[in-house]
This record gives C-alpha cells, structure tokens and sequence, in this order.
C-alpha cells in the first residue's frame, strides 16, 4: 500500500495545514486535477452505482413490506428502522472493518463503500415507495379489479407508476443526499472526490484552495440534478394525480 | 293496474340477488337483500345516501364480499377463487362516480389497458378497438388527452368506454354523474342512454330521477339496506305504493 492509499481519519487534524498568512495559491489545483478529476469519476461511479442498487432495493423491500407475508415484514421493518437510526458513516465503517473478519473475505473499499451506501439509502427508498402507494386512493385499485386485473397487475400498471410520479420531489432529494454521501466513503481510502482532495491538500498544504474547489465542484453536479428533478415534476405531477 | 310484465321476463335473469346481507363491523349495510335484473334491462336503484345502494353493487362483482345470502351472475353463484372472479369482473363493467380513470394513461390506454393487461391482446388491436370505443362516446379527438386534460363529463364518458372494452354483459354505474357539473351531466346521461337502446344489461346507481323515469326499465327504492319498494318507473313515479318512497322522491323535489 502506498502512502495515500491507507486509511487516514484524522489527518486534517494537524496544525501545519493551517496557513500562517491569507495568501491563496491556486496552482496545487491546475497541477493535480488530473488526480482530483479521477476522484469525480471516482465519486460519480458510486453515486450512479449506489442510486440505481438502492432504488432496486428499496423498490423490492417497499414493496414486500407492503405486500409481503407477515414473517417477511417483520424482517424488513427491524432493517428499515434500524437503517434509519444508524449514521451512515457508522454502516459504512461497519462493513468495511467487520465482515472481513466475519466472513473472512475482504472487500474492496469501493464495494464497501456501494453495499453500505445502498443499504443505508434503500431504506428511505422502500418508505418513499410505501407512503406514495399507500397515498394512491382506493379507486384506483378498485377500478383495476372491475376490469379483472389481478394484485400484481395492478401494483405494476396503475399503483407504482403513480407513486414514483408522486414521489420525484423525495427522490430528488434521496439522490441529492446519496451523492454527498459518497464522501464519506473517503474514510475507507475509496479514491473518490473527497479522498483524493485530503490527500492533495495534505501534500501541498493548501487545503483551503482544494476544498473549496471541492465544495464547487459537489454543488455544481447536485444542485442541477435536484433542479432538474423539480422541473420534471411539476411537467408530470398530473400524471399521479388521480 | 295491468299487471307489468318485465323485459325479457321469459328467459333467465342475468343477475339474481337472494337475501343478501353484509355488515360494515356492528353496522348492516345490507339487510336482506333480494332482487333480479333480467337480460336488457336497465334497472334503476335510487334511495337515500348511506342506504347500501354503492356497497349492492360492489357485492355485484365482488370487490365486497357478503356475509350470507347469494349473487348469482348468469345462473352461477359468484365463485370463491380469485382466478375465477377475475374473470366474472370481466364481465361486469363499473362506472364510478369518481371516474377512477387512470391519471398516467392517455384516454386511449385507459380504454386500452383491461385489454392488454387482462385479455392479453396485442397492442395494435388493443389499440383499434379503444379508439372505436371512444369513438362511440364521442371523444374520437381526444384519444392522446391525458385525464387531467379532460373535463369531468369527458373523463366519465372515457371510463364507460373503459368499461366497455371487455365487452361486459351487464353495466354497473354507482351515481355516474353526480360528480360532474350540469352541463355536462346531459353528454354522459345520452351514452348511457345509446347503451340501453343497444340492449345492454344495466344497473344504475342514481339522483337523476328524470334519467330513471325515462330510461329504467324498473326502478328500486332503497332505505336503510333493504327494498323499499320496487317497480316500473311509472309506478314508483306516480303512484309509489310506499309512504316513504313518496317522501324520499318529495324530499328530492320531485312532486308529480
Ligand atoms: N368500507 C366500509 N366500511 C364501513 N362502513 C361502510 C363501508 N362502506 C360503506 N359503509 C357504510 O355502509 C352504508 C352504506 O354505504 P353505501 O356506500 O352503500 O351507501 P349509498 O346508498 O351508496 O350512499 P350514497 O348515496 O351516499 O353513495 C353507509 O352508512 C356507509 O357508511
Ligand atoms: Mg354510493
């Protein structure tokens, strides 16, 4: 392992990475952002990856806590309220550290960094899911019956459409919030944006020139996406209006 | 009086309710229940709000189950299996006040979607029959609107089309204009009316007592989940044999 690649917590801790006068230097920044830049791809890679896993499982555990038989709900409402009380950063950590010793295989951080990332989300996502179908009135579903669908037919076609449309506002905001999540996976040496930037400031004591470089750079990806998502539905909200 | 022979009194009833009874916890809804609508008829249930006329016709295609007492649909008790409903519910068409149509589907997949999902059609023929279909109610231009983009008495005549697509034999309608504006109660009062020259089969939940008048073949008064009294139009209309059924019909402002 080389120097930047270990775990290192606590390393912004040290007194010499406090400037002594107020003169900034960008150049750190135009020399390393080859390095920087890999941590975005780094960090997009997980946000896309952690969004799309969590919204399949949350779709399943929503939907099973839901629908499911009874020995399956109790199950998943123990985890989706557990996921709900534990940080994020705890799981993460969690994970990382203790099923290797558990299980005896080691993950790569970035795995780690998905699998707790995607249970800590899915459980927001199955709730989201819950309380958009549930907020569907009975008509619809009785209307579904008087034409002879079936349970799941009607789930597929005429309940979880109009929820996800119902719930882009809270989707928006899950996804906004798994994307800055990803910086916690910095803690496990995942060589995203934030990682990439301690280890870059570390090395050229200029970490206020690259953390607010950082700061812009999460603004600028998130504040689209959540923009976007509100512009999209407030086009579509009719779709879920019944 | 002439004795009155109903339509079609010579062949069997489509749908036969024996004593039928269902309770909402300690509360009856239906107590005792016992009716037939014969093939072609268009029968009238009217009565006071909250007298079980909406919860008779969910035990019709059993979106409610009965605690005793039958339904029998085409000489057949509604059966138990849900397989077996399902396909009883297909031929049962149901209107609902609320229209219930499907806010994430244009007209024409509203119209489309029992015969792609349930009858397993292919999407072009799907597609032809609803565009027919709505073509019969009159929305022949608004095959893309979406609900929201159809006004109430629009978004009625798309359900009864709806309705229609699985080719029902017997039409349910729970108060199928009482969610609409007046001005467009006429527009969806007409198609139920082309529906009944056709000859089709109908139950209708109602307020609008000159629609009953004009159209039923036989009327039923409701109170308090039970029969009231029951008729041709004529009879409840201008001579009720019951006390209250002239009470209710005053108290809605139809005085003879
Ligand atoms: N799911 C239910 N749970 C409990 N009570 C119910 C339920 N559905 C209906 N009821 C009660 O049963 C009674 C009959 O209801 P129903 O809807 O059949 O009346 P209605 O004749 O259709 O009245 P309206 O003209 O107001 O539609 C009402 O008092 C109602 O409160
Ligand atoms: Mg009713």
């Amino acid at each position: 392992m080389s120097k930047r690649d270990r775990p290192r917590v606590c390393r912004l801790a040290g007194p010499s990475l406090i400037p002594t006068t107020m003169d900034f230097d960008f150049s750190p920044l135009i020399d390393s952002w080859r390095f920087l830049a890999s941590g975005l791809g780094q960090t997009l890679l997980l946000s896309v990856a952690a969004v799309v896993c969590s919204f399949v499982l949350g779709l399943a555990v929503g939907l099973g806590r839901l629908y499911g038989p009874f020995w399956l709900r109790i199950p998943l409402v123990f985890y989706i309220d557990s996921m709900r009380a534990i940080p994020v950063f705890v799981v993460l950590v969690w994970i990382y550290f203790s099923v290797p010793i558990l299980t005896g295989h080691s993950f790569a951080p970035f795995w780690a960094a998905l699998v707790g990332i995607t249970i800590h989300v899915a459980a927001y996502v199955a709730e989201v899911i819950r309380a958009g179908i549930v907020s569907i009135r009975k008509g619809q579903v009785q209307a579904g019956l008087a034409l002879g669908m079936s349970r799941p037919q009607i789930i597929r076609d005429i309940l979880l459409p109009q929820a996800i449309v119902r719930m882009l506002p809270a989707f928006g905001s899950i996804i906004s919030v798994t994307i800055k999540d990803t910086a916690i996976a910095a803690v496990i040496a995942v060589p995203e944006l934030m990682r990439q930037a301690e280890t870059l400031a570390g090395e050229t004591y200029r970490p206020i020139e690259i953390f607010s470089a950082v700061m812009i750079v999460y603004f600028v990806i998130i504040f689209p996406v959540t923009r976007l998502i509100d512009r999209f539905y407030s086009r579509v909200a009719h779709l879920g209006r019944s | 009086m002439t004795a009155f022979t109903r339509k079609n009194a010579d062949k069997p009833p489509v749908l036969v309710y024996e004593d039928v009874r269902k309770k909402y916890g300690g509360f009856t809804a239906l107590d005792g229940v016992s009716l037939h609508v014969n093939a072609g008829e268009v029968v009238c249930l009217i009565g006071p709000s909250g007298s079980g006329k909406s919860t008779l016709l969910r035990c019709t295609n059993a979106l409610e189950t009965i605690d005793s007492g039958t339904v029998r649909f085409e000489g057949k008790p509604l059966p138990k299996a849900d397989a077996d409903i399902r396909k009883v519910r297909q031929r049962m068409g149901m209107v609902f006040q609320s229209f219930e149509l499907f806010p994430h589907k244009t007209a024409l997949e509203n119209v489309a979607i029992g015969l792609t999902t349930v009858r397993k059609l292919p999407a072009q023929a799907a597609e032809e029959r609803a565009r027919a279909l709505l073509a019969k109610v009159g929305l022949a231009d608004k095959t893309a609107n979406y609900p929201a983009n159809l006004s109430g008495g629009q978004q009625q005549r798309v359900a009864i089309a709806r309705a229609l697509a699985m080719e029902p034999h017997v039409m349910l309608f729970d108060e199928p204009t009482s969610a609409l504006d007046p001005e467009t109660v006429g527009e969806v009062l007409n198609v139920m009316r082309d529906l009944a020259q056709e000859g089709m089969t109908m139950i209708v939940v109602t307020h609008e007592m000159s629609f009953a008048r004009r159209v039923a073949n036989w009327v039923v008064v409701f109170e308090r989940g039970r029969l009231l009294e029951e008729g041709p139009p004529q009879q409840i209309f201008e001579a009720p044999t019951v006390e209250r059924t002239r009470d209710f019909l005053s108290h809605l402002g139809w005085d003879d």
